[in-house]
């Protein structure tokens, strides 16, 4: 396999966009990645695209040929990935390979999505076999009760507490104000986020992450063409897709096995922590983590499961300030999912950004100290996990 | 298959037996996992031998962990208005199953992690016939 190198990353600001078609949004942050590779678009030889759920793609997911079209439609191989929430993780993996394999040398990924508002509607068929369906139609579980469940069970575990939790949204938007593609740029007093409404106990408003629009765009290159382009490249150090395992505590349709005998979310950590052996770096390399904070929980859970830190210590780390860009385990320096809200599909790419940025030391007042590996995951439905870890 | 009370949400969930409700699926013969709802083939990916059986699950529980519905959920859920907040929970039964359930209580702020719950058929809305749709829950013992 051959090095691959971030030669480019656009995004366009995550919010509402009434007046804009995905296809538009996703054409701004391709632009954009163009122009900060210095590559024009017919140079580009594939496209990876996340399939959206909710916008665009002709309905099946063709955002890839939507984007072809928009941009001049050269006849270049387009390959449209469809994994829930991790769509844009998948869609950077298969950019990643088509690079590494040598089958090409430039290669576009691209994510966009438009969200409908509300709660998200999860399965998208009415079939009492799909499981998803299934388990909405009989107890009625939205994403957000899903995760208070999980973060409710490590209130027992571990005593976390509702303060602790508030402070990690009061974390994110501290960091919010900083980036100027946030939705949501506005510190939070810790009062502020304890009298949000309750939304899916034990979380609060502020404490889960809105629905969004938003695109964007990273183009991957090979080390020959990394030279060409640019005297300080970034690299994909690893990039990895999992799925869930069976005997994962956390049920995917209506029931799991007990007792559990993986982690849970092991779609997520069997990624993650496959990234970190083709990387050749381990937990004590990461200089900064982005991770799919649909929830605060997930903040303190997954650096956890991941080996970032001791089970129990996660709560202790956020207290101490140390997950902010100037900690000692900075999490989510963008503002996260909480500041930006989640354009489902194009999270993956939208870390791919912020992880160049970072590494690159763009990051203006967010930036983590002299950053040299960083990590993004994301997770989605159907048990799809994604990693990916940058290094320069 | 309908119960007493009124029409299941889905069909081959559950049943009403002479020792009470119970979940409906499936158990491998070959290497014991169990399955809700009934599976086609053993999902365990180390068994030899795929050899699916019906089983019954019920019921005993203990309630893993919960959460506390304030805001009505997406379709295809359907609730009765006025819309009332509902506790859903992962309830551990000792069958080897980690199910999703809806908890059946009039206090859903009252629920605790840790309490041995059991299984019971309950409505969970009414159709625009009139009829109640019924769903399986579980209720502290």
């Amino acid at each position: 396999m051959r090095e691959v190198a971030v030669a480019g990353v656009g995004m366009h600001p995550w919010g509402k966009f009434p007046d804009k078609s995905v296809t538009q949004l996703s054409r701004e942050a391709v632009e954009a990645a163009l122009a900060d590779a210095g590559v024009a678009w017919p140079e580009i030889q594939a496209v990876s695209a996340a399939s959206s759920r909710f916008s665009g793609g002709k309905g099946w997911g063709l955002n890839g040929n939507d984007i072809v079209e928009e941009m001049g439609s050269t006849g270049v191989p387009v390959y449209n990935l469809s994994a829930g929430c991790a769509a844009g993780g998948n869609a950077l993996n298969i950019g990643y390979t088509l690079v590494a394999s040598g089958l090409y040398d430039k290669v576009l990924v691209v994510g966009a999505e438009k969200m409908p508002k509300g709660f998200i509607q999860t399965s998208g068929v009415e079939e009492e076999t799909d499981l998803e369906y299934l388990r909405q139609l009989s107890v009625g579980m939205p994403g957000p009760a899903f995760w208070g469940m999980l973060c409710r069970r490590r209130m027992e575990e571990h005593g976390t507490t509702e303060k602790q939790l508030a402070q990690i949204a009061v974390k994110s938007h501290k960091i919010s104000i900083h980036n100027e593609n946030a939705r949501f740029r506005k510190e939070f007093t810790l009062e502020d986020v304890l009298n949000s409404a309750m939304v899916s106990y034990p979380l609060r408003l502020f404490e889960i992450c809105p629905v969004s629009d938003g695109a964007a765009a990273v183009v991957l290159c090979s080390a020959d063409e990394a030279k060409k382009l640019t005297t300080k490249p970034v690299w994909v150090a690893s990039s990895t897709v999992a799925t869930s395992r069976h005997d994962d505590g956390i049920p995917k349709g209506l029931a799991t096995i007990t007792p559990p005998g993986g982690t849970h979310h092991s779609e997520a950590s069997v990624a993650v922590k496959r990234a970190f052996e083709e990387s050749g770096a381990g937990p004590a390399d990461i200089d900064l983590v982005e991770l799919q904070d649909n929830t605060v929980y997930y903040e303190l859970a997954f650096p956890e499961e991941w080996g970032l830190c001791e089970a129990g210590e996660a709560e202790s780390l956020v207290e101490s300030g140390e997950t902010m860009p100037t900690g000692r385990l900075p999490i989510n320096p963008s503002g996260g999912f909480l500041s930006f809200g989640e354009a489902t599909t194009a999270m993956g790419v939208f870390q791919v950004c912020e992880l160049a940025w970072q590494l690159r030391g763009e990051a203006s007042a967010r930036q983590v100290p002299d950053a040299k590996v960083g990590l993004g995951q994301t997770l989605g439905l159907g048990g799809n996990g994604t990693a990916v870890m940058l290094k320069r | 298959m309908t119960t007493t009370n009124g029409v299941p949400v889905a069909e081959g969930l559950f049943t009403e037996t002479a020792d009470g409700p119970r979940l409906t699926g499936s158990r491998c013969a070959t290497c014991g996992t169990p399955s809700f709802p009934k599976a086609a083939v053993c999902h365990s990916p180390g068994c030899t031998e795929s050899k699916i059986e019906d089983a019954q699950f019920g019921p005993h529980g203990t309630l893993w962990s919960y959460s506390v519905q304030y805001y009505p959920p997406p379709p295809p859920a359907k609730y009765d208005e006025p819309y009332e907040p509902y506790a859903l929970a992962l309830i551990d039964m000792p069958e080897g199953l980690r199910v999703m359930a809806r908890v059946s209580t009039d206090d859903p702020e009252s629920v605790k992690v840790g309490v041995d719950v059991e299984l019971v058929l309950e409505k969970l809305y009414t159709n625009p016939e009139g009829e109640e749709v019924i769903t399986w829950k579980f209720r502290e013992v």
